[in-house]
């Protein structure tokens, strides 16, 4: 009864290898973690900045011709957000532009205002400039995120602006306060950490809204793969109505909610952005975003509902979406 | 059969270290503090199993009792579903900070099954040691094989099975495993001091 230990260990070596390699190859095939690189743009990037942070590896880029600071994280083609050097009060991302949309949904004056992920503060910034007044609370887990968008993106601490280096989740969960809107732009990499994702979690963001609140996402999804097509069923799950809105020059997509049942058409997202507009006089126009508006209605797409205990999300982001 | 067993076991732990984070995820986040927690937490785990394990095959190792060292975990995976969200949640009420909550909650839910899963790699040293001729070549390849089937159980857990199902049903699915496994060793009933018997 005795059997050789050196005669038995070949073979698990050959079952050990050969199943590593079949989830390795499927995971190659379909494109790894990365988005393929593009070829490198003609002008030369400047990296002015680098750190191995807690989460991730930053890098900080400008390219001098075009004017333009770009912040991103872990080694790759992509730009997590950005300035115009001279500009600073600019929007130069199309999704940062676009979220502001969030707002011709809201029926009142925003009081509070919340992002979770805060990158390069941009947008906390922007809103800032429009809404003096208004309380924005920015949630973002990496300490160094936090100082790069005060050295290098011109973001400061104000009376009513506030950063809170958190877990987006943990932090909503613990807080008492509500607001008005809600920005969910929280990233790792390419893809959204998969506890922010959840049915769970958009329970928990729906006890931190006002009544008539407003949520936007930020999605980013590549030929809309299958974790776009489970973003907006969990979505639908846990509201009443979804609102789209498709980016024309990137991969981005804003989504945007509401608990009230009152589904707000086309029309009315344009009358409300032009209302804004004029009230405001943003240096984006507004009512122009709204020709972007589509609304969910539920097909018999296969992707799965996101759940805390199910959302493989980032390797549904290299799923077709059947 | 004992080497098929320290393969799954090495997977196994190594499994339910990946699908742990996605249980601590929905309270803790993902921050490093999670991570560093989750790691060290199953390290002390195994390295408290390695010690008691080693203690307790030397007093009359048989498969029947490495049986029961596999049942334990398998119990506890299976009732994963009945505790685990229950004390994760109940560990994020007692807000102990951003650091030992998630230790805490690690501590909790996955201290004592990362013991068991740690004996089993002494005790079964002790059963296949039968001849001392050849101790290392045993030892050698039994550590070999438990880290083999970590790597598998990494893999394929956070390449591939968190796509397929969902996290309790996986580490339900682990129990299964690990309950099935206590069958045949029950069934064996073979020990080292028997073998040596025959051989005289």
């Amino acid at each position: 009864m005795k059997i050789s230990a050196l005669k038995v260990l070949p073979l698990f070596f050959f079952i050990s290898v050969s199943l590593l390699f079949m989830p390795a190859a499927h995971a190659i095939g379909t494109g790894g973690d990365l988005p393929r690189p593009k070829k490198l743009p003609p002008e030369i990037e400047d990296v002015i900045y680098e750190k191995n942070s807690l989460y991730q590896f930053i890098k900080i880029t400008e390219s001098k011709r075009r004017g333009e600071r770009y912040i991103q994280n872990t080694n790759r083609m992509l730009k997590q957000g950005g300035v115009y050097i001279n500009e600073p009060d600019k929007l130069l991302f199309e999704y940062t532009r676009l979220s502001f949309i969030g707002l011709a949904f809201l029926e009142q004056e925003p009081k509070d205002a919340l992002f979770i992920g805060m990158g390069a503060g941009v947008m906390p910034r922007y809103f800032h400039k429009y809404y003096p007044d208004t309380n924005i609370d920015s949630v973002e887990i990496d300490p160094d995120v936090y100082d790069v968008a005060k050295k290098y993106f011109f973001y400061k601490d104000e009376k009513t602006m506030k950063v809170y280096i958190k877990d987006g989740r943990v932090f909503m969960k613990k807080s008492k306060k509500k607001y008005d809107i809600i920005f969910l732009d929280a990233y790792q990499g390419g893809h959204i950490p998969f506890h922010l994702t959840t049915r769970e979690f958009f329970q928990v963001v729906k006890k931190r809204l006002k009544p008539g609140g407003v949520i936007v996402a930020n999605i980013l999804a590549e030929d809309r793969n299958r974790f776009y097509y489970s973003m907006m069923k969990t979505y639908k799950k846990e509201f009443p109505h979804l609102y789209m809105f498709e980016g024309f020059a990137s991969d981005n997509y804003i989504f945007v909610t509401r608990v009230e049942d009152t589904k707000i058409d086309k029309f009315t997202v344009w009358q409300n952005a032009s209302k804004l507009q004029d009230e405001k006089k943003f240096d984006i126009y507004l009512p122009e975003m709204s020709n972007a508006y589509s609304y969910y209605s539920e097909d018999d797409n296969k992707a799965e509902i996101l759940t805390d205990d199910f959302a493989p999300v980032n390797l549904y982001k290299h799923m077709s979406a059947d | 059969m004992i080497y098929f067993i320290v393969f799954i076991c090495g997977a196994i732990v190594m499994s339910y270290e990946i699908l742990g984070s996605r249980v601590l995820a929905p309270n803790f986040g993902s921050s490093v503090f999670v991570w560093g927690s989750l790691i060290s937490v199953f390290l002390a785990g195994l390295s408290a199993g390695y010690y008691f394990g080693g203690k307790v095959a030397d007093i009359r190792a048989s498969t029947r009792k490495l049986a029961l060292i596999v049942l334990i975990p398998g119990i506890m995976f299976v009732s994963f579903p009945l505790y685990g969200y229950v004390i994760s949640d109940w560990v994020f009420d007692m807000e102990l900070g951003i650091r030992m909550s998630p230790l805490v909650a690690s501590m909790i839910l996955f201290f004592i099954p990362s013991v068991f899963l740690g004996m089993v790699s002494p005790y079964t040293v002790k059963l296949m040691m039968c001849s001392l001729h050849t101790s290392g070549a045993t030892v050698g390849s039994l550590y070999a094989l438990s880290t083999m089937g970590s790597i598998v159980g990494t893999l394929l857990t956070s390449f591939y099975l968190i796509t397929i199902a969902g996290v309790q049903k996986l580490i339900m699915a682990q129990g299964i495993i690990l309950i099935a496994l206590t069958i045949p060793l029950f069934l064996m009933n073979a020990s080292c001091a028997v073998e040596n018997k025959k051989e005289q």
